[in-house]
């Protein structure tokens, strides 16, 4: 995954190309995140929710590098598609559970799992914040399998993103140690 | 025996099996925090305590990926020193 990663992020780099050399540092940082970004997502091939809606967010922001990176119908199709509409139909189910409560009465347990329950969805809540598209995932099983996936996408990212600053950072008089370096720990899994 | 009990009953037991599923997937997510993962089997990490630590693993991988993509930006800077060539020849750029 590192290496198909990596290959993608550099066509994302190289449509940046000409503004690379002959703008701000803070334009160029958007640059090269964005790209990797569209990287990142389009490793999953447009089968998870989050890849979707970080590809919509990012193509908001630079449409043309979003086109470029995902070149092909597939492209069209993944910016403007639209994302799914809240899952579960929320005022159902709150009517139904207002229901469910009611006819249920409650031992001392049961207001304790009720209370680890409702601290559980509160941070599932949080979730919904740092994972994109997570305010269409309403539910929580969804939520949690999209996470995982995320995470690892995010770790990918990382790793390869260090290990190039590392290399380049660490001089160029053993350059030749370096690349080996990161071309094993980019072949490495 | 009446209507209700064994209705209520169906209801209670579709959910724990979503919270089966949702503990198994918890489970998971323990596994991929730096910070849980070495946890001995004695101390229980609560399922909220997981999700939590997950909410801050996630920020601070956004947070490396801002600081990489800067410090990236800034090597890219002068075209004509050695770390600038080594970064150009690494993104084939």
């Amino acid at each position: 995954m590192k290496e198909e990663f990596l290959k993608k992020w550099q066509m994302g780099l190289q449509i940046y190309r000409p503004l690379i050399d002959n703008t701000s540092v803070s334009e160029r940082r958007k640059a090269i995140k964005l790209s990797a970004d569209v990287a990142m997502a389009s490793l999953r091939k447009g089968t998870t929710c989050w890849s979707r809606a970080l590809i919509q967010k990012t193509a908001t922001e630079d449409n043309f590098l979003v086109r470029q990176m995902l070149s092909g119908i597939k492209a069209e199709t993944l910016i403007n598609k639209k994302l799914p509409k809240v899952m579960c139909h929320r005022k159902i189910v709150r009517r139904s559970k207002k229901i469910l409560r009611r006819r249920q009465s409650r031992s001392a347990i049961e207001e304790v799992a009720a209370k680890a329950r409702k601290l559980v969805k509160k941070k599932t809540q949080g979730l919904r914040n740092v994972v994109p598209g997570g305010e269409f995932m309403s539910n929580d099983v969804l939520l949690i399998q999209e996470t995982l996936d995320y995470i690892v996408s995010l770790q990918t990212q990382v790793n390869v993103m260090r290990s190039i600053v590392d290399a380049a950072e660490a001089g160029s008089e053993r350059t030749a140690y370096y690349l080996g370096k990161l071309k094993f720990a980019i072949e490495d899994g | 025996m009446s209507g209700r009990r064994s209705r209520s009953r169906q209801v209670s037991g579709t959910s724990r099996i979503s919270e089966e599923q949702i503990n198994d997937l918890i489970i998971k997510l323990q596994q991929l925090l730096p910070e849980l993962r070495d946890s001995r089997r004695s101390d229980k990490v609560s399922a909220a305590r997981v999700l939590q630590e997950t909410c801050n693993y996630i920020r601070n991988l956004h947070r490396e990926v801002d600081d990489l993509s800067e410090r990236l930006s800034e090597l890219l800077a002068n075209t004509d020193t050695a770390q600038a060539a080594l970064i150009r020849s690494l993104l084939t750029l």
